[in-house]
């Protein structure tokens, strides 16, 4: 079995981290965190298709991700629905830009929100995972390839 | 003058509007649309002087809503924002007729550079 080109930690870290920068502020750093089992409220994917097979997901918990939308959206009180949007948005722009660094031409999804843990697909593999904290709390990216037959 | 910010995510497109304020473009009127499908009939309807359009959305796509405006005889100058920023996705922006494509995630002066051409030249 043989697993196909998948991203490097550095360049997931480093994409994961810019979009943190850009959307949410460098006063908070997004720092690295030990693998922890993380109390997911919130979770979202993308997927690949093409010349690269692959899913790329966000998983927070639930205050992290109304933070992460008060931010985003510049807002106190967040709505369900905003806390949805804000949690795929972040997931689109981290798909988008592992797509960018994997072979192509392929088509990125739409994301996929969960309350709670978003499936992945039985015949991927966690190839990178990322886990992180910011403002104490934990929180964890992964990308999945699909496992050649 | 009159700008379209068109993303499936309302939460991406007041970043939009909240970058366009940063990167120095306060006074313009911004019109919002959820779709690429939207999009056509507020180019239509409103008479934008740009778009700013996400790539990926539902109903229809930012490369489809650029390709029907052109097909129409639309000449609006039309911009990606766009979490896509691969070679091969600027290079199908360009031949579509897109002016500059933005990548997600992007600073304020990303934006003047892209913009200053359109709404300062």
């Amino acid at each position: 079995m043989t697993i196909t080109v998948e991203p490097s930690y550095d360049d997931v870290q480093m994409l994961v981290d810019e979009v943190w920068t850009s959307f949410l502020g460098s006063e908070e750093p997004l720092l690295p965190g030990a693998p922890t089992d993380l109390a997911v409220g919130w979770s979202a994917a993308v997927t690949v298709s093409g010349e690269w097979h692959g899913m790329v997901s966000v998983e927070l918990p639930t205050g992290l991700a109304e933070e992460v939308t008060r931010r985003m959206l510049m807002v106190e009180e967040t709505l369900d629905e905003d806390v949805a949007d804000a949690v795929g948005e972040l997931v689109n722009m981290i798909g988008g830009n592992v797509k960018s660094l994997m072979p192509g031409p392929s088509v990125l999804s739409l994301p996929v929100v969960a309350a709670g843990r978003v499936a992945r697909p039985s015949d991927s593999v966690e190839v990178c995972r990322l886990d992180a904290s910011w403002a104490g709390t934990p929180l964890l990216v992964s990308v999945y390839v699909r496992k050649d037959a | 003058m009159k700008i379209l910010v068109a993303d499936d995510s309302r939460v991406m497109r007041q970043i939009v509007i909240r970058t366009l304020r940063q990167a120095g473009y306060s006074g313009h009127e911004v019109i919002e649309a959820e779709n690429g499908k939207e999009g056509l009939d507020l180019v239509r309807s409103e008479a934008p002087d740009l778009v700013l359009s996400d790539w990926n959305m539902p109903e229809m796509t930012g490369i489809d809503f650029l390709s029907a405006l052109r097909s129409s005889g639309s000449t609006v100058p039309f911009g990606f924002v766009t979490s896509e920023g691969s070679a091969d996705m600027r290079a199908r922006a360009e031949a579509g007729g897109a002016l500059f494509l933005i990548a997600k995630p992007f600073t304020p002066e990303a934006f003047d550079e892209a913009l200053a051409p359109v709404l300062k030249g």
